[in-house]
């Protein structure tokens, strides 16, 4: 494990604290690791992939003996498809899709003889680099060109997936014009599978947190360049519902990159035309691991809403006000108790001594409460 | 006037950037995502791959800019932004939320006295230079006294006593006095992170696993040493007090019957009847309300014919 450092200057200590956890994150960092052997074609997968990624990207340029399935015990894979379901879509049920998310997690039978040597260097890793994500290479006769996606979680490792390059087209070799580095993509995915699957529900989340993971609350429309789509192709329709277990086909994923043209329609939205850029990537799913429940319920939880924000009206309801009957905005204002001991009634001549002052009972009643008050402010 | 061509040609604009699908795109501005849920066509699949992605790609990206384009715009200094709505679409945290500070012994002291924070300035004016200086650090003030060239001295001094070694000896005992404070107070914030809760969540769950049998834990087996459990005791107020407390109880009484608190939140709820009363209100008063229509009324009985008194 790395030391604990201490900063020693100013400099140091603002390098550390950058590190330390914020309420609204960087985007991932990414750190693409290349296995004892990756090939041509994953390399330069590697080199376009961290192009679109850059300047959130770090390439590790030597060999590295890394197998992350290997060190996994089976017991890790235990998720749920409604993990990474949008709260407001329909998803499949949970009873049926846990089973299933196990029956699809690959073999994972440790072959090393010292286990979990693989997922210790990725965790050193990523607290070194502050890497929150992996691209791992490694091609091999079983498995060609295969492409592990770690995220990692609190320095930890949350889930993999592993994807196989069938097909690449680098971006150089599509001669058109290229995006601004650094601009935001917009992000396409087509295929009911998103939605009840569980295995693309994951690539879909993990692809999401890969190309635009960060949190923005504003965007430049002109700055709108380039497109990404996610495509799956056609389920046979032998194939049966997607969320039961018998569904055993996994459908060819087909990443596409696009600039976008803005043509003038007549009306405030402008029309799309779509000119390819590269790189274009045919993949398909191989193994992959779920997150641990606890880790998973630890990663999805959200600040409370900032003050201003509830008042603006999000979250909760605002207080004190409503409409009445009549449809007029009726306000509650708490003003603080009326202190009646205080009010001054009339000044009656028989309730007077003869000296004119206030009768004697009147008196004590006065100088008790007076008492009191003293009490209470102890 | 025949209107109905230039009616069609917008029709037809409108329509080159609309996208129809079976099952409508679910649009995720905030993470300008878009997802298709429709079925993949088989048949402009096999014919042409390529064609097909990008028809595909494009209906999804059209959809996406429409709403784009249809978000409020703030201005910059680049020109309009598109305001983002929240994220739909949850991903996992790739770090823990941050903690909270925990609240120094000092900064719970000022809470409780309510003691307002005043931030103070590094720097401080001195009278003599007439100009600003650093509080501390580099030719701090507060080393004025071991750096001035003539010193006080008291008389009672010990003939060895010298002012400026004097002067910085204290200085450096503040010093380590507040590191001290520094450390003291971070070993209490790792203490009350880790201890006290865990403490008082176990006492909890002990009581509630007690009182969790059928008899409540009355016949349950008790442990040696094993402590009563203690549940909270009804108190009553003395029959006979003084008068002061008597009075102040009944004028405590009188004034909740007076408030206004109750009655607006406890009013009955009326029976429903055929007129929306608020509705008829609106349309009558023309969407102010019924405060303006009265006033509108009278003001317009004022104005009117009639005799003036």
């Amino acid at each position: 494990m790395l030391r604990v450092v201490k900063p020693r200057n100013a400099r140091s200590k603002r390098a550390l604290d950058a590190r330390e956890p914020k309420e609204i994150e960087d985007p991932r960092t990414v750190i693409f690791v290349k296995g004892t052997h990756t090939g041509e074609v994953l390399n330069n997968v590697f080199k376009d992939l961290m192009s679109l990624k850059r300047p959130n990207a770090i390439a590790f340029n030597k060999k590295n003996q890394i197998h992350p399935f290997e060190d996994v015990p089976t017991a890790k894979a235990s998720a749920t498809a409604n993990q990474y379901a949008v709260p407001n879509l329909v998803t499949a049920s949970t009873s049926s899709s846990s089973s299933l998310a196990n029956s699809f997690t690959g073999p994972t039978t440790p072959t090393t003889a010292n286990p979990g040597t693989s997922l210790a260097s990725l965790e050193f890793w990523a607290h070194k680099n502050d890497a929150q994500m992996f691209v791992v290479g490694q091609s091999t006769k079983k498995r060609p060109h295969n492409m592990t996606l770690v995220r990692m979680f609190d320095n930890r490792v949350l889930d993999m997936l592993e994807l196989g390059v069938d097909k690449y087209v680098a971006m150089e070799e599509i001669k058109t014009q290229k995006c601004t580095p650094g601009t935001k993509p917009l992000l396409h995915f087509a295929s009911e599978l998103f939605d009840t699957h569980p295995r693309y529900m994951q690539l879909k989340s993990v692809l999401v947190d890969f190309f635009n993971g960060e949190v923005i609350d504003a965007i430049h429309l002109a700055g709108v360049e380039w497109a990404i789509s996610v495509s799956l192709a056609p389920v046979p329709s032998s194939a049966g519902d997607p969320a039961s277990s018998s569904f055993t086909v996994l459908p060819k994923i087909y990443l596409r990159t696009y600039t976008i043209k803005l043509m003038a329609s007549g009306v405030r939205t402008p029309r799309v035309e779509l000119v390819p850029m590269g790189p274009s990537l045919d993949l398909s799913l191989r193994r992959n691991t779920a997150p641990a429940q606890e880790l998973w319920s630890l990663a999805m939880r959200r600040p409370k809403l900032a003050k201003t924000d509830v008042e603006k009206g999000l979250g909760k309801k605002r207080k004190n006000i409503e409409t009445d009957d009549m449809g007029d905005l009726r306000g509650q204002i708490h003003i603080g108790k009326q202190d009646l001991g205080k009010l001054k009634g009339r000044n009656m001549k028989g309730l007077r001594d003869e000296d004119g002052r206030p009768s004697k009972r009147t008196r004590a009643t006065a100088e008790e409460e007076k008492e009191e008050n003293e009490d209470e402010e102890d | 006037m025949d209107v109905s061509s230039i009616l069609d040609a917008q029709k037809a604009r409108e329509k080159s950037v609309l996208v129809e699908k079976e099952t409508p795109l679910v649009v995720d501005a905030g993470h300008l995502m878009v997802t298709d849920l429709n079925v993949i066509d088989e048949e402009s699949y096999n014919e042409n791959l390529e064609e097909h992605l990008q028809t595909l790609a494009r209906d999804g990206v059209q959809e996406l800019i429409g709403k784009l384009f249809s978000l409020p715009t703030s201005s910059s200094a680049d020109g309009p932004q598109a305001q983002l709505p929240l994220q739909e679409y949850q991903l996992p945290r790739a770090k823990p939320l941050p903690k909270p500070k925990a609240p120094t012994k000092w900064e719970r002291f000022a809470a409780a006295k309510g003691i307002q924070h005043k931030k103070r300035d590094r720097k401080e004016w001195d009278e003599e230079r007439q100009e600003w200086v650093n509080r501390w650090g580099r030719d701090g003030k507060n080393k004025q006294k071991e750096e001035q060239w003539i010193t006080e001295v008291p008389r009672n001094a010990d003939i060895d006593f010298n002012p400026q070694l004097a002067a910085r000896q204290e200085r450096k005992e503040r010093v380590e006095k507040n590191q001290k404070q520094q450390l003291s107070n971070l070993k209490r914030a790792e203490a009350a992170s880790t201890s006290s809760s865990r403490k008082e969540e176990l006492d909890r769950t002990l009581a509630l696993a007690r009182g969790s049998t059928a008899s409540m834990g009355k016949f349950d087996k008790k442990l040696e040493g094993e402590k009563k459990m203690k549940g909270v005791k009804r108190k009553f107020e003395p029959i006979e007090k003084s008068v002061g407390k008597e009075m102040k109880a009944n004028l405590d009484l009188v004034a909740r019957m007076g408030s206004d608190a109750k009655k607006m939140r406890g009013a009955p709820h009326k029976e429903e009847s055929v007129i929306n009363v608020r509705k008829a209100v609106r349309f009558a008063s023309k969407g102010k309300g019924s405060i303006a229509m009265a006033s509108s009324g009278r003001d317009k009985k004022s104005s009117g014919k009639g005799k003036r008194r």
